[in-house]
């Protein structure tokens, strides 16, 4: 009863449309330059991941609750102010406390300012959406990137560097697959996962 | 008229507030941050210097240890680190193939043999030229020898005390550290025999 009631809620659509019907990289294909360049190891997708969740549910946050008080004409650049500070925030955090992950990502955590999800997420809904729904868009949008980066990024962990989180988990006598850990193995895997998941949800191409 | 203008004006002073707000934020980030940060690349070059010294330690011991046996000096303008037994770990810089190589490598100044050496940053393809930071391929520099420089042969045909493996398919990383280790140490002998 409680499910059924919870499916028909608007909090249901938000967030089944973030990880699944929508989902920003499969569907939209958005912020795919970020997926490539970080995906090599489990342990950049995770911290970018999580750095893009915190970016995208602060700005979402900020911007429902000033919906109203922000002047039209100059919306854009405010959610670029917004962006652009938290993820200064992000990374200095990550170059104090994560120093390795910091080196690892690199230019990268800066250039999730330019990942379009977030600047599309404010713009299409936490602009015109309440707090909650804004902040469960977010977090639901945050966490298909997360999960898409995760999954491609264990596919190439294994099969280019032999390991998942730095641990070794294939046979003493595998071969890396050196491609798999160069940007062009992530356009294969990346085109792999969007293939087969569109497939599955049935997803027509125009 | 007086619609716009004061449409301008709310716009101006939204601007302000958001700015002020946000430049705030990020200096006080700034500067709760700005300390560890640097701790963190202290911590960097010292366990580099040990390391290339290869002078055993833990996160804990790091700065008993590094005081305990380097002894920081400048030679011309350089910052080098000494050791009692007279070796000595220069921090080295230079460009690799993609990006710029950075590390430590300690040196007996006095027979020009390698003690060690440690790269500390490197943007090299992973899995290929990325090679030369692990451990397997640095160890190979140990008790090679400056005579007159290190030179770089095919992977498993080096021999002599100065002739170093490169890495199959990536041989223009190999290149660039082999020539970025030669450069930075020929500066370095000569500031040293200045000196001496």
């Amino acid at each position: 009863m409680a499910i059924t009631n919870f499916k028909e809620t608007q909090s249901f659509e938000t967030i089944m449309n973030g990880l699944w019907r929508d989902h920003p990289i499969f569907s939209m294909v958005l912020g795919i330059c970020s997926a490539l360049a970080v995906s090599n190891k489990l342990e950049n997708a995770i911290a970018m991941g999580a750095g893009v969740i915190f970016v995208m549910v602060s700005t979402a946050t900020l911007i429902s609750l000033l919906r109203s008080l922000i002047p039209r004409r100059v919306r854009m650049i405010t959610y670029m102010v917004m962006i652009a500070s938290f993820v200064i925030i992000v990374d200095l955090f990550l170059q104090a406390f994560f120093p390795n992950i910091s080196t690892a990502l690199g230019p990268y955590v800066g250039l999730i300012i330019t990942n379009c999800i977030i600047m599309g997420r404010a713009e299409a809904f936490s602009s015109h959406n309440g707090l909650g729904q804004s902040i469960l868009d977010a977090l639901s949008n945050g966490i298909a990137y997360t999960y898409t980066l995760a999954s491609v990024a264990i596919i190439r962990e294994v099969l280019g560097f032999g390991t998942l989180l730095g641990y070794k988990v294939t046979p003493e006598s595998w071969t890396n697959w050196v491609v798999m850990a160069m940007a062009p193995g992530a356009f294969f895997v990346v085109a792999v996962i969007i293939w087969i998941s569109r497939t599955a949800a049935g997803m027509e191409s125009e | 008229m007086k619609n716009t203008m004061n449409d301008i004006v709310k716009m101006l002073l939204f601007l302000i507030i958001i700015g002020t707000f946000f430049t705030s934020s990020l200096v006080l980030m700034d500067g709760y941050t700005e300390p560890i940060i640097e701790r963190n690349e202290i911590i960097k070059m010292k366990s580099g210097v040990l390391n290339a010294l290869q002078i055993p330690f833990t996160s804990e011991t790091l700065d008993e240890r590094f005081s305990a046996h380097v002894e920081q000096t400048e030679i011309g303008e350089r910052t080098v680190y000494v050791t009692k037994e007279g070796a000595v770990a220069v921090p080295y810089n230079g460009s690799g193939l993609w990006g710029p190589i950075i590390g430590v490598l300690a040196v007996d100044p006095e027979t020009d043999r390698i003690r060690g050496l440690t790269i500390i940053q490197q943007e090299e393809t992973p899995g290929l030229g990325g090679r030369i930071a692990e451990d397997e391929y640095l160890g190979q520099f140990t008790n090679k020898r400056f005579s007159p420089e290190l030179e770089l042969k095919p992977e498993g045909r080096a021999e002599g005390e100065n002739e170093i493996d490169a890495i199959t398919g990536a041989t223009l990383s190999s290149k660039a550290f082999v020539k970025i280790l030669n450069e930075e140490y020929s500066r370095y002998k000569e500031l040293y025999e200045e000196q001496s």
